[in-house]
């Protein structure tokens, strides 16, 4: 049980994904994700602006050094809880399905400072 | 836990996300000063209050309550507004802030919930050169660029002059978002990078005339410069800062408060303080939780260079050598201890040693 807790996982799965379990877009389902680790702590994600390609899951791990943080990617239903320092780290699987930037924040009040917390993910 | 949910692009965004939340910290101090009793303290009774109007307009809040009890003008406590301000999050490069809000000047005064700094109390460069929690009225704009380079830039109310000392130096100058005087506004800014794992390097100003009690006869421009380091490698962590304060026509401001109050205040032209501070956490991931050791050098003169005829208070020059510890059981709990041996230049009037320990959370 304690384990379950220290490895806290969180997996969202995106509309990209779901469309290839749905047929069709087979060989996207199985192309291995980018991977982008991300470093929290008051008040700022590192790195806070990243390039991936659009219409491939990106896989984004997202460990605190600090409190428990949120991880929301606006205009998408992405938003998940960071654990603590120490309890694991947040794994966020999402597919920009088109080119563009999308700005992602701390979506969890987390201190003075807490709404400096944004960045960018670039979908080239 | 495992989810599955859409993603849609931006300009297909869902209903704007119209949430209220609320937070807050907790000080609570036991401070022993060489040569006088032990005193228990509830020191800070923080809360945060935000609200999103939507995904780009938030309103952020911070009232904090001082000492556990308010009596009239800081008999005993201080309840404080130190943040009311709403943000037009326009772009990442770009944004708008108004209303009460930190001057960004320095590592603690944005950053001070009580799990993320060493010792039990502030460190005292943020504390007598810096006037933490420095908070004002003003507009501004804020933003980020690049790979991790943040900046800053408001108008705010100035400082009152008036309220100078020699031992605060220009701490009692804040107005506090009082009802204050914006004749002439005072400016601040600050640029970081925060974009390298565990390295927060950054620079800030603040000028502005305070004088506006004065004039016409004469002005007080004050200006303060700031630089700051903070570096973190695994278990340990380096923090460094440096400040320095000019007040012009401090002769004029301590010949004018002297004929009114009988008293030459002393005024310094310039003020400077420094610190580094090293840390390890000696015990990470364990099951109980994390344990930090701390040691840190200050020095803060606030008499540090004089106008001309006046002569500096030495025991106002100071040099703070502290060590001590912190236990995390939770990351959003600290258990701390210190002792802080304290010196001053003067020979005959030195500042008191101190032994405090302290219970900080934020929730």
């Amino acid at each position: 049980m304690t384990r379950m807790f220290t490895r806290f996982n969180v997996v969202v799965v995106t509309a990209g994904v779901i469309a290839a379990f749905s047929g069709g877009a087979i060989a996207a389902r199985q192309q291995k994700p980018q991977v982008v680790n991300i470093s929290v702590e008051r008040f700022s994600f590192t790195p806070s602006e990243f390039k991936v390609k659009a219409g491939q899951p990106v896989e984004i791990r997202l460990r605190s050094d600090d409190t428990d943080h949120g991880f929301r990617i606006l205009g998408t239903d992405v938003n998940v809880t960071i654990p603590k320092r120490g309890k694991g780290v947040a794994t966020v699987v999402f597919e920009p399905p088109k080119p563009g930037r999308y700005t992602f924040e701390c979506s969890k009040l987390c201190g003075a400072g807490h709404s400096f917390m944004r960045g960018t993910l670039i979908a080239e | 836990m495992f989810g599955i949910a859409p993603a849609m692009a931006q300009d297909a965004a869902p209903p704007a996300d119209r949430t209220t939340g609320i937070s807050g910290y907790m000080d609570f101090h036991f401070n022993k000063n060489e040569f006088e009793d032990a005193r228990l303290d509830f020191h800070r009774f923080v809360l945060l209050v935000t609200h999103n109007f939507s995904d780009r307009i938030r309103f952020v809040s911070e009232l904090e309550l001082e000492h556990a009890f308010v009596e009239g003008p800081e008999e005993a406590g201080e309840l404080e507004l130190e943040q009311a301000y709403v943000d037009f999050l326009l772009s990442r490069g770009f944004n708008l802030r108004a209303g009460m809000m930190l001057v960004p000047v320095g590592i603690i005064n944005e950053r001070h919930e009580p799990p993320v700094y060493y010792g039990v109390e502030r460190p005292f460069v943020d504390t007598v050169i810096i006037p933490t929690t420095w908070f004002e009225t003003g507009v501004g704009v804020h933003g980020e660029v690049g790979r991790g380079w943040r900046y800053r830039a408001f108008v705010m109310s100035p400082l009152n002059a008036r309220e100078f000392s020699a031992e605060e130096g220009i701490r009692e100058g804040r107005q506090r978002g009082s009802d204050t005087n914006i004749g002439r506004p005072a400016f601040t800014g600050r640029l970081e990078f925060v974009g390298a794992p565990g390295l927060t390097a950054g620079g800030s100003f603040w000028t502005g005339r305070s004088g506006f009690e004065f004039r016409p006869r004469f002005d007080v421009p004050v200006t303060v410069g700031e630089a700051d380091v903070r570096l973190t490698r695994n278990r340990l962590e380096l923090r460094g800062q440096f400040a320095y304060v000019t007040v012009s026509n401090a002769a004029e401001l301590n010949d004018a408060l002297g004929r009114a109050v009988g008293v030459n205040p002393n005024i310094a032209s310039a003020m400077r303080g420094f610190y580094g501070e090293a840390s390890y956490r000696v015990i990470s991931g364990a099951r109980a939780g994390d344990v930090g050791l701390f040691t840190r050098y200050e020095n803060f003169d606030t008499q540090y260079r004089m106008p001309a005829g006046y002569v500096p208070l030495e025991q106002f020059d100071r040099d703070a050598f502290s060590i001590g510890g912190t236990y995390w059981p939770d990351p959003d709990i600290a258990i701390k201890m210190d002792y802080s041996i304290i010196r001053s230049q003067s020979s005959a009037i030195d500042a008191p040693n101190s032994f405090n320990v302290g219970l900080g959370w934020w929730f």
